[in-house]
């Protein structure tokens, strides 16, 4: 996908994000329309607790395969108490419509005999207009 | 004289009655939208024991306890846990383990026990208790070491 492509995909969200605090990921459920070969969404994963943590972004499809879309960034520290925006490209893969899951992932005490991992995850739908 | 003054008094008055009478009033118009939202906190996580017979390592078992998780959603959402798929064991253990992970909420949502997912309806806060079982069967035993194992609770 070209850059064009992408700036466009991002300009063709459906979506009107808003800002969380306090929350573990905003919004969780949306639909898009995009007149490019990809859908974008701007999602926002927030750290609830009292200490940096380290944060995942993963995108599934309905069976929990994992979907290869942009993600931008993946990977990230957030501190305590903030929120940060992050970008999500999907290709429609030549279909007219995808539903994916955007999941944000943190493993907030690792090294732990039994580690809770929570998981949010936000269910979007895309369709592809011409 | 007299009678001139009272009414142009009463004519002042009703003509002050009217201008009060033409105040209007506005509504002004507030509207909210709030979304589905869920927030998982995890407060601490769990310990499992294991069983005199060396078959089960359990945070049911004596001495051993359950994750927690503070939830707190506007309902519309699941709850649910994955199949445990990150686990280390020691060297020693060459045999294969079966793990169940479940859970349980109490507050503003009651769920028993379970490893299924459970839709919340209702908005508010829960406290979400986390278990991990191993089990062995036959003839396999647990060996001495560390286990690490990572549950998933997912909020979608």
């Amino acid at each position: 996908m070209t850059l064009f492509g992408t700036l466009a995909a991002a300009l063709a969200v459906g979506l009107i994000p808003v800002a969380a605090s306090a929350q573990s990921m905003s919004p969780m459920r949306g639909e898009v329309n995009s007149f490019t070969d990809a859908f974008a969404v701007r999602v926002f994963p927030a750290n609830p607790y009292d200490q940096k943590i380290k944060v995942e972004i993963h995108v599934y499809d309905q069976d929990f395969q994992p979907v290869d879309a942009r993600i931008s960034p993946g990977v990230f520290q957030l501190a305590s108490q903030a929120s940060r925006p992050v970008l999500v490209v999907v290709p429609f893969g030549g279909a007219a419509e995808r539903k994916v899951r955007i999941c944000t992932e943190s493993i907030p005490f690792p090294n732990q005999q039994t580690q809770i991992k929570a998981q949010i995850c936000g269910k979007f739908f895309g369709h592809r207009k011409s | 004289m007299k009678w001139l003054r009272t009414s142009f008094g009463a004519a002042l008055l009703a003509a002050c009655l009217d201008q009060a009478a033409m105040a209007t009033t506005q509504n002004v118009i507030f509207n909210g939208t709030v979304t589905a939202t869920c927030t998982l906190v995890v407060a601490t996580n769990g310990t499992m024991m294991v069983s005199p017979d060396l078959q089960s390592l359990s945070s049911h078992n004596s001495g051993g306890s359950a994750g927690t998780v503070t939830l707190t959603t506007t309902g519309g959402v699941a709850l649910s846990v994955d199949p445990v798929t990150t686990t280390t064991a020691p060297a020693a253990d060459a045999t294969a383990t079966t793990w169940t992970p479940t859970y349980s909420a109490s507050g503003a949502h009651t769920i028993v026990e379970t490893g299924s997912a459970t839709n919340l309806t209702v908005p508010g806060a829960s406290l979400v208790s986390v278990n991990l079982a191993g089990t062995k069967g036959g003839s396999n035993r647990f060996a001495s070491g560390n286990y690490q194992a990572t549950v998933t609770l997912r909020c979608e």
